[in-house]
């Protein structure tokens, strides 16, 4: 009863580092992302059910959960890959178009990309709250807030140039010659 | 500290329009993931990355400014993107321990 009622002060807690992998069956040409906390993502190819996966990608990004101080409640971010601002490359896209009338009061759209079993899925409404709750209250710039939406916005998820919030080639990242 | 004042006390230059605040604290990384794990708003981000995702990251926390250092290029889109976001981009020659030493001195502390 009380954590229905509770106004939740979220704070990020158990953060782990890994990789999000990207993988590709060239025979079905389906394409799956996933989270890993091995030490480097996996390259090697190899076979499941009729799938043959072959890796096409990772980049370095966080998992964690949400724990709100005055209730305890605990809201797990399993299925979330990442936060993705929208870089206008789509006229017609929704997220583009959300963005643009936002914007101009001052509040910043991020799409929720969330994967099950390597699949894109929209993350629940109630983590999206959670997440536009937690990142709005971090802010310090008066009036300026943060909105969390669904990726299924996207128009088109393939063609998108949207940028993630993901760290990409910093395990080999060396200084420049 | 004033971004404004960074110019003339970190020997940095900006990159793009200086959208003035106050600045009270200082975060060091060269990861996003970091940034969205652990900056404090209002902080200085001192960093070597200069893809456009560290503009993604310093808005959705809220920093005051960005220190790209080590003499890197950045690219016009990472610049644009933080003037669309009113985040000032600065660049520096020097490396972090000499840009984190002249944030001590002027009264900066870890923004964490």
């Amino acid at each position: 009863m009380l954590r229905d009622r509770c106004i939740h002060s979220w704070a990020m807690t158990d953060v782990k580092y890994g990789f999000i992998v990207t993988e590709k069956c060239y025979h079905c040409n389906q394409v799956r992302t996933y989270f890993t906390f091995e030490e480097t993502p996996p390259k090697e190819e190899y076979k499941e059910a009729e799938h043959y996966w072959n890796y096409e990608g990772s980049a370095q990004s966080i998992k964690f959960s949400m724990r709100c101080g005055k209730c305890g409640k605990v809201v797990t971010f399993e299925e979330l890959m990442g936060l993705m601002q929208c870089m206008a490359c789509d006229e017609g896209c929704y997220i583009n178009i959300i963005s643009q009338i936002c914007e101009g009061q001052n509040i910043w759209v991020y799409a929720g990309l969330a994967y099950k079993s390597g699949q894109e899925v929209d993350l629940p409404a109630e983590k999206m709250d959670v997440l536009t709750t937690y990142f709005t209250s971090r802010l310090r710039t008066p009036g300026k807030k943060i909105l969390v939406l669904p990726g299924s916005l996207r128009r088109s998820p393939e063609s998108c140039r949207g940028e993630v919030l993901r760290d990409v080639g910093m395990v080999s990242l060396t200084p420049e010659t | 500290m004033r971004i404004s004042e960074l110019e003339t006390k970190l020997n940095c230059k900006p990159l793009n329009q200086i959208y003035d605040k106050e600045a009270d604290g200082a975060f060091i990384s060269d990861m996003v993931s970091d940034v969205m794990a652990g900056a404090k708003a209002g902080s200085i981000w001192v960093t070597v990355q200069t893809h456009k995702n560290v503009v993604a990251a310093a808005n959705l926390v809220d920093l005051a400014a960005i220190i790209i250092v080590r003499g890197k290029k950045v690219p016009e889109d990472t610049i644009q993107m933080a003037d669309r976001a009113k985040l000032t981009l600065f660049a520096t020659d020097e490396d972090t321990y000499q840009v984190a030493i002249r944030l001590f001195e002027s009264g900066i502390k870890p923004g964490k």
